[in-house]
């Protein structure tokens, strides 16, 4: 019996490691491991006040800080009944665009590209690649700049808050937004051929079950009150627990989550698995152009998937800053009372589905329950690493 | 710190436990990562590169808190290879937000979410500030860093100068920004209480300031606290508002209030 270890894996967000145990010629196991220790982040907002909670829990992942701020505003809002303005949902959805584009470019051209090209990392690729590193870099910074508009600052900014935002951007900042993503189309069109025209490794051929958040009214998009699994069933906000199930493993401080005790995957692939056909405009076309069943069976085309993304969230946000414009500037925030209740929220981060659920009670945070896509995914992690290392 | 100009710096980035948002914010500097690259020799960063080379450094930036036995000894092992270590970021500095409980609430919460299975691959032990195991030369804090704050870091050290001190609260910065108070409108703003360097990022857009940059070092704490319970805040409300990025210095922190206040 012998073990093969990888304690540290690079470019990766986050820190962990791959074990691998082999018996002759047999795996007979995968073990991915979380590195870092726990936090125990729902823990630290019992007591606090709500205001506090939506402070601290986008603290969990800076790469996803503002998924969890929309998830657990979402959760709050639903908890207390507080109804947002439509102008404030639109500066929410933008906020998401940026994280997106953020995150799916530092993703894809930053962490994945250099593997396929055969680089230790993407500014080495610089020498070669120096016109599509540099772009690529621009595109992450707009990315970037978007959440420090909306939300305050890249990171973990406090924008966005429970009623709405502290304070509305300028006219000038939304239409630089728009201008500049109307500017990038070649590039993302460059950057979908590039990513889904690359020849990806054979993998284990098992398809899987797919969850995204079901954004509603035939749309694609990031958010919804309902979670669409690919075989068709819809789960309501609030019985999450019922697809989740989330357990402890003794190699990680992260959960584990088993559906229907079989393993998920969520993520971009996910969404464009069970929602892809229903994208419009050049990513609806350039999902009819590449997608093809060998996605759906794997993880490669997780990549792929994230620019097809990239280019919905190009496309969504002229429309975004327009429709924003267009309404008259209320209070940035509504009125709203603390009271008690309980309240989900369910979002899409970059790499899957979010669930942020709080509860309040005597105006403060008696219980917080957060699932994590990397929660719902380390179980089909293994399962493939265990396939791809036989 | 090394001034030799035809050598480069050797600088080795590292993540202990946290939201690797400080790592991040490097990676963030987009216009300015090329240079960064070529400007210093960076022989560790594993969020951003796959050649990494554990050896001699001269400067070692650790983020996160310590969390695990693991990162006990990871951390003893960079101390001995860098001639300087940088506490990069509120869990560097102060322990983040995962380090307010004490060891009684924490063993009790740990047991709570992990119930009673034992991790095979390394023991937890309560989230600590860096400086709680070896010693630190210099401290970076803010929940995230700032990009200003890190550039400018970075160039004083390829310069061979400490980086800029904070001394104020972030009152200063939000009082040259001509905001109006949010105190005054009656929202807890721990402003007075805070480290400034955000920039007021908070207050500037009308909210309230949530002291994710750490307690403030000169602030005049007692004036603050008087000013905040004259105004009827309820001063528990407070401290556990202060607590959230405190870390493990809140101690220090009310020891020296008690003080200044005899
Ligand atoms: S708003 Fe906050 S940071 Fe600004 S002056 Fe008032 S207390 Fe200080
Ligand atoms: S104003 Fe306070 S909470 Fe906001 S970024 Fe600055 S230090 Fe952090």
């Amino acid at each position: 019996m012998k073990t093969i270890s990888i304690d540290h894996l690079a470019r990766v967000e986050g820190n962990g490691g791959i074990h691998a145990t082999i018996d002759g010629k047999v795996v007979t196991d995968v073990k991915f491991t979380i590195n870092e220790g726990p936090r125990l982040i729902e823990k630290l907002a019992l007591g606090r006040t709500p205001d506090e909670d939506v402070s601290m829990s986008p603290r969990i992942c800076a790469i996803c800080t503002c998924s969890h701020k929309n998830s657990v505003l979402r959760a709050f809002e639903n908890a207390m009944d507080i109804k947002i303005t439509p102008k404030a949902y639109l500066l929410r959805e933008m906020m998401h665009m940026g994280e997106f584009i953020e995150s799916h470019s530092l993703h894809t051209f930053y962490l994945a590209l250099p593997d396929f090209l055969g680089y230790p990392n993407a500014i080495a690729m610089a020498a070669d690649y120096a016109f599509e590193v540099q772009i690529a870099l621009e595109m992450k910074h707009y990315g970037n700049h978007i959440m420090k508009v909306t939300n305050g600052r890249y990171i973990h900014g406090e924008n966005a808050i429970i009623g709405g935002f502290g304070k509305w951007p300028s006219r000038e900042e939304m239409i630089f937004i728009k201008d500049r993503a109307l500017q990038f189309m070649p590039f993302v069109q460059k950057t979908v051929d590039l990513f889904c025209g690359l020849e990806y490794p054979n993998s284990p051929n098992a398809e899987t079950n797919y969850m995204c958040c079901e954004p509603g009214s035939g749309k694609f998009g990031f958010w919804g009150d309902e979670i669409l699994i690919s075989t068709g069933e819809t789960v309501p906000r609030d019985d999450y627990k019922s697809v989740t199930n989330e357990f402890v493993v003794s190699h990680s401080f992260a959960k584990h989550s088993l559906y229907q005790d079989k393993p998920f995957t969520v993520g971009a692939l996910a969404r464009i698995v069970n929602l892809g056909d229903r994208l419009e405009g050049q990513a609806g076309e350039m999902y009819k152009k590449y997608f093809n069943e060998t996605w759906k069976t794997n993880p490669f085309y997780h990549n792929p998937s994230r620019t097809l993304e990239i280019m919905y969230a190009f496309e969504r946000i002229p429309g975004l800053v327009d429709e924003f414009l267009k309404l008259e500037d209320p209070a940035s925030v509504v009125d709203y009372e603390v009271k008690d209740g309980k309240g989900t929220g369910l979002v899409e981060a970059p790499r899957g589905l979010l669930i942020h659920h709080h509860e309040v009670q005597d105006g403060v945070v008696s219980y917080v329950d957060i699932i994590t896509p990397t929660a719902q995914n380390t179980e089909d992690i293994e399962r493939y690493c265990h396939v791809a290392a036989q | 710190m090394s001034k030799n100009n035809d050598k480069k710096l050797k600088i080795g980035i590292y993540e202990l436990t946290g939201c690797a948002g400080d790592g991040l914010l490097i990676l963030d500097c987009e216009m300015e990562l090329v240079d960064i690259f070529q400007a210093a020799d960076i022989q560790s960063f594993l969020m951003a590169k796959s050649d990494n080379i554990d050896g001699e450094l001269d400067i070692a930036l650790v983020e996160g808190s310590v969390s695990t036995e693991r990162e006990i000894e990871e951390l003893k092992d960079i101390r001995k290879r860098a001639q300087v270590v940088v506490a990069f970021g509120l869990c560097a500095t102060h322990g983040g937000i995962q380090a307010r409980f004490s060891e009684e609430e924490w063993q009790k919460n740990l047991k709570e979410v992990y119930g009673d299975i034992e991790m095979s691959h390394t023991k937890a032990v309560h989230s600590k500030p860096i400086d709680e195991y070896i010693d630190v030369d210099l401290y970076l804090p803010g929940c995230p860093v700032s990009k200003d704050q890190f550039l400018n870091f970075l160039v004083r050290a390829l310069g061979g100068s400490p980086p800029e001190v904070y001394p104020n609260p972030v009152c200063v910065t939000c009082k040259y920004n001509e905001n109006d108070c949010l105190l005054l409108k009656g929202i807890p703003c721990l402003g007075p209480l805070t480290a400034d360097g955000c920039g007021a990022i908070c207050p500037n857009h009308n909210v309230p300031c949530y002291g994710c940059w750490g307690p403030a070092e000169g602030a005049n704490f007692t004036s603050e606290f008087y000013l905040l319970q004259e105004k009827g805040f309820d001063m528990e409300a407070i401290k556990k508002r202060m607590a959230n990025y405190s870390g493990t210095k809140l101690q220090e922190f009310f020891e020296k209030f008690k003080k200044e206040s005899q």
